[in-house]
């Protein structure tokens, strides 16, 4: 396994190196802010789900195993947390986004992949963002945790067990699951008729 | 699809994610050379997966995101620390009666009454349980953010700096 540039910084911080935490979250915080997001919709609250994880993390950095990934620790950590935070309950009631709502608003433009999208592009990509929400927030909640990991994370199936403390075969039928509920929640996107 | 035992749909996301083991990619592979109707549900899957290319990057956060974040952590982290040094600064011989008095008190209740599920689930939270007395007990819980940092006492340790 290549060296994990960030397990050398964790290493640095069970030293007592606070720099080392400062990097870490400069260099993971605004990714885990964006990935609590995939759980409960909402920027602020996502904002502060990030804060709780790496909180979480200043305080048990001791149980960090340096023969682990950075990142599978910190996906463990935030994996739970959302969950948690799912299993309030306030979340399930919650509606899909309206689309002339604030979060329906069009993205910031400078976030929209490459530079050259057009305002149509940019507005089927929000289309499309509503309704892979709405799709995610449908799924029962290990199968969303496993379809997060890999589809928008891109950890592969092992990664992906380790995060959740499961098997590999568990997680195959999570993601399968999970995937074929998107395709048919997306087929207005990817079929042959999908609106240009 | 009229045997669905003999088809791979359960296969087809892995298959697609590079995720199957050798033989078992070549046998869903020999399969799909001559099922139409599985061939039309990988296709289906793999639109749909090509079709998550076209989502927008996540906005950014709102700006000062780092600084709120080291503010929040200058104000909590000490705290949480500081509850700690209370606990482990304190003499701590005569607690081990009272955590054993504790837990004899919890494991007796949860015995004589094992159908009962709320005497089952404090049993299962013993050790958070026993935290709660130990630090009850120090007079030390003041605020509910004594009560997170007792909730999270087995993520901290002593001497940390």
């Amino acid at each position: 396994m290549a060296p994990d540039p960030d397990a050398a910084l964790m290493v640095a911080f069970q030293g007592g190196d606070e720099a080392a935490f400062r990097t870490l979250f400069e260099r993971h915080g605004r990714a885990t802010m964006a990935f609590c997001n995939r759980f409960v919709r909402n920027g602020a609250r996502a904002e502060e789900l990030a804060q709780d994880v790496f909180l979480k993390l200043h305080g048990s950095a001791d149980r960090y195993q340096p023969s682990a990934r950075f990142t599978t620790f910190l996906y463990r950590i935030a994996t739970n947390h959302c969950l948690n935070e799912l299993r309030r309950g306030e979340y399930q009631a919650r509606p899909e986004i309206d689309p002339e709502s604030e979060e329906g608003a069009p993205l910031d433009p400078d976030a929209l992949p490459g530079t050259s999208a057009t305002p149509e592009e940019a507005a089927r990509g929000n289309a499309l963002a509503r309704d892979v929400e709405a799709m995610l927030a449908r799924l029962p909640e290990s199968q969303r945790a496993a379809f997060v990991l890999a589809r928008f994370e891109g950890l592969p199936y092992e990664e992906i067990a380790q995060v959740l403390g499961t098997t590999v075969p568990s997680v195959k039928s999570l993601v399968h699951r999970a995937t074929v509920s998107a395709a048919r929640a997306l087929e207005p996107w990817s079929g042959e008729g999908a609106a240009s | 699809m009229t045997n669905r035992d003999s088809h791979v749909a359960d296969d087809l996301t892995a298959l697609l994610d590079g995720a199957l083991p050798g033989q078992r990619r070549a046998e869903v592979e020999a399969h799909l050379a001559g099922c139409a109707g599985c061939r039309a549900e990988r296709d289906r899957i793999a639109r749909a997966l090509a079709s998550l290319a076209a989502l927008p990057a996540p906005a950014p956060p709102p700006p000062g995101f780092e600084q709120r974040f080291f503010a929040r952590l200058a104000r909590e982290a000490p705290r949480r620390r500081s509850l700690l040094d209370r606990l482990v600064d304190r003499p701590l011989r005569w607690l081990v009666p009272a955590t054993a008095v504790a837990a004899l008190l919890v494991a007796g209740i949860s015995f004589r009454h094992a159908d009962d599920r709320a005497d089952l689930e404090m049993a299962r939270h013993l050790d958070l349980l026993e935290s709660y007395v130990e630090v009850a007990s120090l007079d030390l819980v003041e605020t509910p953010e004594d009560v997170d940092v007792v909730s999270h006492l087995d993520e901290l340790k002593a001497g940390r700096p």
